[in-house]
């Protein structure tokens, strides 16, 4: 099976609460949200996507139906050739979740044993969970701490617990609901190497990322899809999303005392567009950089910054948004 | 699998309780304070032969010891998988637990097995105090009798339990169920005084309530030493309720299980 999880015409209407106007003008009337809207996306097995959109535009939703707590309204989803609606413990063997939510644990026992006790509940006997519970504190680093309470944890071991507690049954597919949330930008540096270096790198396994952190997603994801408003807009490979886009560019600064130039008059300059709402810094395609500054300088202009720029996820994220 | 899982939970429960060791503490220490109540209550009633009782042997101490050490079960039956439910909710870790492997019901009923526990280790001191302190004669007793009523009645009850986790599930609070009925249990079932005092109708009311038979089954077993043959009314009435409102619990509570992942709020609170 060439695709580990298959979304098909996925959509879900979540009931919304009635105002009182609602109640009095149509109290049998049902009222609902939409969260996701005729999905379709595909994960190749082994490689790892990365779920971009703004808050609300139904992320969690989408890992919430693959984690099987939540049903979709109608199409389907399916991982590892399994229903999550109809085959709901032949997924979740096959998946599992990274909830960084801290609550999620119980903070009076150590890491030690909140993970014995997930473990049991993922069905190892007595011998594989002591095994695997060792393995997964290696893993995460949290071997020398497995025996501390897990209240006197500091937010980045909770994080990595909750990443072991997710790494506990070898899963097929690890499904990732913002793993740096909460951590400050060191630690959440630190939280993406360790996820590169020791849970995703090593291993052919697949996973879904779901976050709002554009770097984390160029740093871990070899695909990506952009969700937006509960319709998926964005499903490519990183790297063929960034060669599909607008492609490299060039950063110009003129001098500010010569931004009277008429640009937009320029022959070849379809492209050159100002950024920021600022009068003296340009975009400039690559191919029309040497008519460009030939033009400027032709016309008296005084270029003061000419630098090639990559085109980031964060780039083409907010056009996608926008548009 | 399903003794792993309740296994887990119940030393998960254990350690967690203990690790509040002020609470665990007092919870020991209530036990010790019930049991004075009841020596007071006792002490009231001397020996006097109550002629209501007659036909649990007349003493009304091994009566209302017995009535308010089982009607614990009821307690933990009705109400601690929708308060387990309620309490996942509300800390954030039902959802981890429905992420595992271990099926709905298995977490439910899991779950509740430390209250169960906690319960079985309270009534014991109940019957132990009663025995060593008070003189209650339990020498005669029918124990597999005793023990088939107490697993009956721990189901019976426990339908009721599922059908209120039911509707913890879809209203997450203020459910009606386990309220009527613990509160008509109380009142009907004859735990405190037996079910004759009652107006004729209310005795009749009495009888569809599953308490009336499990303590009568109980006192009768415990306290006179019946056979089985003469428990089986209490038994069949048991089996009888279990059998009418199991199905229909387990049908409700799959269904608000369903309700709430379409609805998206079975995690919420």
């Amino acid at each position: 099976m060439h695709n580990i999880i298959e979304v098909r015409n996925l959509t879900k209407y979540y009931p919304a609460i009635k105002n009182a106007k609602d109640f009095l003008l149509s109290p049998f009337r049902r009222h609902h949200v939409l969260a996701l809207d005729d999905i379709n996306l595909d994960v190749e097995r082994g490689s790892i996507l990365g779920l971009l959109g703004p808050n609300g535009a139904g992320k969690t939703t989408l890992i919430k139906i693959l984690s099987t707590l939540v049903h979709p309204t109608s199409g389907s989803a399916r991982i590892n050739g399994f229903d999550v609606v109809r085959q709901e413990r032949q997924v979740r063997r096959s998946i599992g979740i990274v909830m960084t939510e801290e609550r999620s644990f119980y903070w009076r026992l150590t890491g030690r044993q909140n993970l014995e006790f997930f473990a049991t509940l993922n069905n190892l006997n007595s011998r594989q969970r002591d095994k695997r519970v060792h393995e997964v504190l290696c893993q995460t680093e949290l071997d020398k701490d497995g025996d501390r309470m897990f209240k006197d944890y500091s937010t980045g071991m909770k994080q990595r617990l909750a990443i072991a507690r997710g790494l506990l049954c070898d899963p097929d597919v690890i499904l990732l609901d913002e793993p740096t949330r909460s951590l400050d930008p060191h630690a959440a540096r630190n939280m993406r190497d360790f996820l590169k270096e020791k849970i995703i790198g090593q291993t052919r396994r697949s996973a879904i990322l779901a976050t709002h952190n554009l770097q984390e997603v160029e740093a871990l994801c070899s695909h990506v899809a952009i969700i937006k408003n509960g319709s998926l807009i964005i499903q490519e490979t990183i790297d063929t999303l960034k060669a599909q886009t607008a492609g490299d560019y060039y950063l110009l600064r003129l001098a500010s005392n010569r931004t009277s130039i008429d640009l937009g008059s320029l022959p070849a300059v379809q492209g050159l567009m100002p950024l920021f709402g600022t009068p003296n810094l340009f975009q400039v395609k690559t191919d029309k950089i040497s008519t460009v500054l030939k033009e400027i300088m032709d016309r008296g202009g005084t270029v003061e910054e000419c630098v090639r720029k990559k085109v980031t996820l964060e780039d083409i994220f907010s056009k996608a948004i926008k548009g | 699998m399903f003794f792993n899982n309740a296994f887990a939970f119940l030393k998960k429960d254990l350690l967690n309780e203990m690790s509040y060791k002020l609470s665990f503490c007092l919870q020991i220490a209530g036990i010790f304070v019930s049991v004075a109540m009841l020596f007071f209550i006792s002490r009231l009633f001397g020996q006097a032969q109550i002629p209501a009782i007659a036909k649990y042997g007349g003493d009304y101490f091994a009566f209302v010891i017995i009535g308010v050490a089982f009607s614990s079960y009821l307690e933990v039956s009705v109400n601690s998988m929708s308060r387990k439910i309620r309490e996942g909710q509300m800390m954030g870790t039902l959802e981890a637990l429905l992420a595992t492997q271990a099926e709905l019901p298995t977490i439910i009923i899991s779950s509740s097995l430390y209250s169960f526990l906690f319960t079985s280790v309270r009534v014991l001191v109940y019957i132990l105090i009663g025995v060593i302190v008070f003189g209650l004669n339990i020498g005669g007793a029918n124990y597999p009798g005793a023990i088939i009523i107490l697993v009956l009645s721990i189901i019976a009850f426990s339908s009721i339990g599922i059908l209120s986790a039911s509707f913890i599930m879809i209203f997450k609070k203020g459910d009606p169920v386990a309220r009527i009925f613990s509160s008509l249990s109380w009142l009907l079932g004859g735990v405190y005084y037996p079910i004759e005092i009652l107006p004729q109708w209310l005795e009749k009311v009495s009888l569809f309530l599953p308490i009336t038979h499990s303590l009568e089954g109980m006192r009768f077993a415990l306290l006179k030493g019946y056979d089985l043959r003469a428990l089986m009314p209490s038994i069949i009435c048991l089996i009888l309720f279990t059998v009418i409102v199991m199905p229909v619990s387990l049908l409700f509570f799959s269904s608000a299980v369903k309700f709430a992942k379409r609805d998206g709020s079975l995690t919420q609170y």
